[in-house]
């Protein structure tokens, strides 16, 4: 990598840690930002949300100073942010907004490399570090000596992220950076960059007032009351299960049970077990088996233990499994389905139950609607981790 | 005494005025008389060469002082109301009555004339940089701040090269009217184009040719500076392209007869 180390320490993430951090803009009568403590871990994504006027953009702004912090410090890895020259700690933070505010007048390659250029790398290594950006959000080529009011305002989007990553900052200050683009876009822009933050790891605090976006891209999520009080710090998944008060509760929505169902991966769950049956094997075997199963249903599959067809009671009274099953297998789910899109599969199918296949399209259980249930309620949802980051959660 | 010693003029005439069109063209004082014109072409060079003097000095210390203006107050922006106040008296005093103004201290000469029509130039050049800095978007200026720009480099790196447009703009209104005002230096003594009408200016030829001298003149400029604008600010065009401005798809005028109903 064309990367130089920085002063900050190297290309590495580095951690966050508020300290008593508290922001008062003159002639308030309260605080923007109270006291607030905060310890976000290097590689993690930190969400702050919360509704307007909670400071969450205040409390960002202020770890590249661009908000003066009033009392209390910020530390970067190791180092305040207080005995650093503003600029000089910019250049170190990456920093992403959502007007972008790309450099008409320049091209977009010359965007890219406005932190090494102003750093002094040799010409080689900025040419270098373009080329590995754009490959690394996806951008032809050829859209480098463009103008930035030639592109989409997507992949205007994506070239601030690579201006903001250029000098491999170990801290990237997010505001709504997908705030302005539209649904669909945004969801792609989204995919993409836990994709990006994946290979990059930087530890990354991202402002949002949109809780199904915070679920989605938070490592952990930071909720704010107004005055910049913390209201709860938790991963998603305990956010969901445990909302810390009333106004959490409230913040995160009546339909919490289903956005936990959006964390979560068919994979994640204890699958049910159905009696399996090959064919040409004696139907007496089968129906021995289902007397045990958790499943009230055999489910015939071929010698692949790929799934043919949920066999019904007629179909085991002859003497040996037939060929074909009574009743269509579908729908199919994929282990690595996301939970909430299986559910509303299984929904959608009016069925009860689902056999769940692997990679392979083996069958490796069956997802029923109470499992889902049984789970929803269970401790497996909380104790669960799952950094959105390594597992983008796009049907792909 | 014989006729020709009382009709000098009619005696030469005869053969002079009669078979020479110039002549007559002179003689009737004719709007332009072209073989005139041909003939004294080098009297029009010195004159042309100081009124080129005049504007591009003036010009070019108008363009100094009001781009030093505008560093000033671009982080004082109190400054920009007085400043803008002052530039704008002195925009507003006709230039006549400037020169004469001017007479008794500075005396007759081409220094009284580049003073007073610097001084023309400056509100024009202050107010476009002033402008010009002023719209650069707010977000733009956050990204600059963000990346870790210090503000002299955000103001030579961003700011300045977004007012370009704007920049420029102001430099060729004030080179343009300097062109015409330059006309007025002769009565401070400043030469220029101005000597020549004022020479005879019942004389219309004379007239006619100082006019499409300084015609020609203010178009050369004003080609040059936006020749040098669309060099300087592609980047503004590509916005404009982007936007469909000054494109050939007039969206309304072409719109399908069918979308109305």
């Amino acid at each position: 990598m064309a990367v130089k180390p920085n002063r900050l320490g190297a290309a590495e993430a580095l951690s966050v840690s508020y300290e008593e951090t508290t922001k008062i803009y003159p002639d308030a009568d309260a605080p923007a930002v109270d006291a607030l403590t905060l310890d976000v871990a290097a590689g993690e994504i930190c969400v702050l949300v919360g509704p307007s006027g909670c400071g969450k953009t205040t409390a960002m702004r202020m770890v590249n100073r661009m908000v003066d912090i009033t009392s209390g410090d910020i530390r970067l890895g190791d180092h305040s942010v207080l005995d650093r020259a503003p600029a000089e700690l910019r250049r170190e933070v990456g920093y992403v907004i959502q007007q972008i505010g790309l450099f008409p007048h320049q091209t977009i390659g010359q965007n890219i490399a406005t932190v090494p250029r102003m750093l002094g790398w040799t010409k080689e290594a900025i040419a270098a570090r373009v080329d590995e950006l754009t490959a690394l959000i996806g951008l032809d080529p050829e859209l480098r000596d463009r103008y930035p009011s030639q592109l989409s305002g997507g992949q205007q989007q994506r070239v601030g992220v690579a201006r903001a990553l250029a000098a491999n900052p170990g801290v990237m200050l997010m505001d709504e950076p997908f705030g302005a683009v539209d649904p669909i876009n945004r969801e792609r822009l989204q995919n993409e960059f836990l994709r990006l933050q994946a290979e990059v790891r930087k530890t990354i605090l991202f402002v949002t007032h949109d809780i199904d976006e915070a679920i989605k891209m938070g490592d952990r999520i930071a909720i704010l009351k107004e005055g910049g009080e913390l209201a709860q710090y938790a991963t998603p998944a305990e956010l969901l299960m445990a909302p810390a008060d009333e106004f959490v509760e409230d913040f995160v929505g009546s339909d919490r049970a289903l956005k936990r169902l959006s964390l979560m991966r068919v994979s994640d769950i204890n699958l049910w077990q159905a009696p399996l049956a090959f064919v040409g094997q004696t139907c007496a075997e089968v129906r021995a088996k289902l007397e045990s199963a958790e499943v009230p249903h055999a489910l015939l599959v071929d010698s692949e233990r790929r799934p043919l067809g949920w066999l019904s009671d007629r179909d085991l009274e002859s003497e040996v499994v037939p060929a074909r099953a009574d009743s269509s297998p579908d729908p199919i789910l994929d282990v690595s389905d996301v939970l909430r899109d299986a559910l509303s599969d299984v929904l959608q199918a009016e069925s009860h139950y689902a056999p769940v296949v692997d990679g392979s399209g083996r069958i490796a259980g069956v997802l029923s609607l109470e499992i889902v249930q049984e789970f929803l309620t269970s401790d497996d949802a909380l104790t669960d981790e799952h950094p959105a980051a390594e597992r983008p959660l796009t049907s792909t | 005494m014989n006729a020709a010693s009382f009709l000098p003029l009619a005696q030469l005439g005869d053969d002079f005025f009669s078979d020479r069109s110039e002549a007559s063209c002179i003689r009737d004082n004719g709007a332009f008389c072209l073989d005139w014109v041909v003939d004294n072409l080098d009297r029009y060079v010195a004159p042309t060469q100081e009124h080129l003097v005049l504007v591009l000095v003036s010009v070019a210390i108008g363009f100094l002082i009001a781009f030093a203006m505008a560093l000033a107050s671009h982080r004082r922006r109190w400054l920009v109301p007085p400043f803008l106040g002052a530039t704008g008296v002195l925009y507003t005093v006709p230039s006549l009555a400037f020169f004469f103004l001017l007479l008794p201290i500075t005396g007759r000469g081409t220094d009284t004339a580049i003073i007073a029509l610097t001084a023309y130039t400056l509100q024009i050049i202050y107010r476009n940089i002033v402008a010009g800095l002023a719209n650069v978007p707010p977000e733009t200026k956050d990204a600059a701040r963000g990346v870790g720009m210090t503000d002299r480099q955000m103001l030579w790196r961003v700011e300045l090269p977004m007012a370009l447009p704007e920049i420029v703009a102001g430099v060729r209104i004030a080179t343009v009217s300097t062109v015409a005002i330059a006309s007025l230096a002769v009565f401070a003594g400043g030469g220029g184009l101005g000597t020549e009408i004022l020479d005879d200016l019942t004389f219309r030829t004379g007239v006619v040719v100082v006019g499409l001298i300084l015609i020609v003149m203010a178009l050369v400029f004003d080609l040059l500076l936006v020749l040098l604008q669309r060099r300087l600010t592609r980047w503004s065009r590509a916005s404009d392209a982007a936007r469909g401005v000054g494109s050939s798809r007039l969206g309304p005028l072409r719109r399908p007869a069918w979308t109305g109903r």
